[in-house]
């Protein structure tokens, strides 16, 4: 092997790809002209790169859908631990505030018209009598928490 | 200028990344279709099952963008998503157990336009044989071979991925070439 032939095959690879460029690719058709071995290694080599796998279509699609669900999972855990944390803080007021101050929320409002045991979605962001948080709108969220706090009264809303 | 017009093609990845960090899902999807072949053949050659591949570049992907905040750039985001790659890849076979050989009519195009037929036909044989011998590579032989020359990677990059340092990459990249061409004879 000659000084020639170990400069080429440290080329081979990005001349069988056709990422080398025009020099180092007219180097090396000159050499290989002349050289069996190297000859033999770049068509090796040329038959490796010919035969690489690809990605199965769609696989963008699929990271991306897979990257849209993890996201809404997390954001709805992120509500859940939100509304555990408020439904802690209303509770705690409640005992506090005696019998009558834990607001049944769930009857009072949400869950008197709901059919058991039936999935349903609806425009008030309720799912299942229970308050879907994510879809619930800064002024309803507002309401909420009014009607889970006792006014200075001992009322409810 | 439209969101799809910043993500073009002439951007760079550290740009796509910057983009992606605050939540571009152009950028990202830019991202996957640059690397997802050369995260896929990693991953394939590693696990040598097309559908547990497939699903370590999807995995490995998600993994990087949920890192993204942490990217600091050392590496490139290819390299870095490599590293991921391999490392889901190595965990999904040592979950699954299975060294399914990947059958061969699964490899790309083969064949040239301008050979007679049956110069064609041997040439496409010769050349599905050689990815057929690659296959029987020890790992490191026949990651540093396909690093090099499907993704045309540096040796320093292909230590990295494989755990070892440039020059071993390199003696494994020669190595597994003359293998190669032993086998092939």
């Amino acid at each position: 092997m000659t000084d020639r032939c170990a400069t080429v095959r440290e080329a081979i690879p990005d001349v069988a790809a056709g990422r080398a460029t025009a020099g180092v690719e007219r180097l090396a058709q000159k050499h290989v002209a002349t050289c069996r071995e190297c000859r033999a290694e770049l068509a090796l080599a040329r038959a490796v790169y010919a035969t690489r796998a690809h990605a199965p279509e769609g696989t963008a699609e699929r990271v991306l859908a897979a990257l849209r669900s993890q996201r809404r999972t997390r954001s709805r855990a992120g509500w859940g631990l939100a509304a555990a944390a408020v439904a802690a803080l209303a509770l705690g007021i409640g005992i506090a505030s005696g019998p009558h101050g834990v607001p049944d929320v769930a009857t009072a409002e949400l869950g008197e018209d709901e059919t058991e045991g039936e999935l349903w979605l609806s425009d008030d962001g309720v799912l299942a009598g229970a308050p879907v948080w994510e879809t619930l709108s800064d002024e309803a969220l507002a309401e909420l928490l009014e009607e889970l706090v006792p006014s200075p009264t001992g009322g409810q809303a | 200028m439209t969101g799809h017009e910043r993500v073009g093609a002439a951007e760079s990845d550290a740009e796509l990344v910057q983009r992606g960090r605050s939540g571009d899902e152009r950028a990202l999807g830019l991202l996957v279709e640059r690397h997802q072949d050369a995260a896929y053949r990693l991953a394939l050659s590693i696990t040598r099952d097309e559908d547990t591949a497939h699903d370590v570049v999807q995995d490995a992907y998600l993994k990087a963008f949920r890192a993204l905040d942490g990217f600091r750039g050392d590496a490139s985001f290819r390299t870095w998503l490599m590293t991921i790659a391999a490392n889901e890849a190595r965990g999904a076979l040592r979950k699954t157990k299975r060294r399914r050989e990947t059958p061969l009519e699964a490899v790309g195009p083969v064949g040239s336009d301008e050979r007679d037929p049956a110069e064609s036909a041997a040439l496409a044989d010769e050349t599905r044989r050689a990815r057929a011998m690659l296959e029987r590579l020890p790992e490191k032989q026949r990651l540093s071979v396909s690093l090099r020359i499907e993704e045309g990677m540096s040796f320093r990059e292909i230590g990295t991925l494989i755990g070892s340092s440039e020059g071993a990459a390199r003696v494994n990249y020669f190595h597994g070439i003359r293998r190669l061409r032993e086998l092939m004879e």
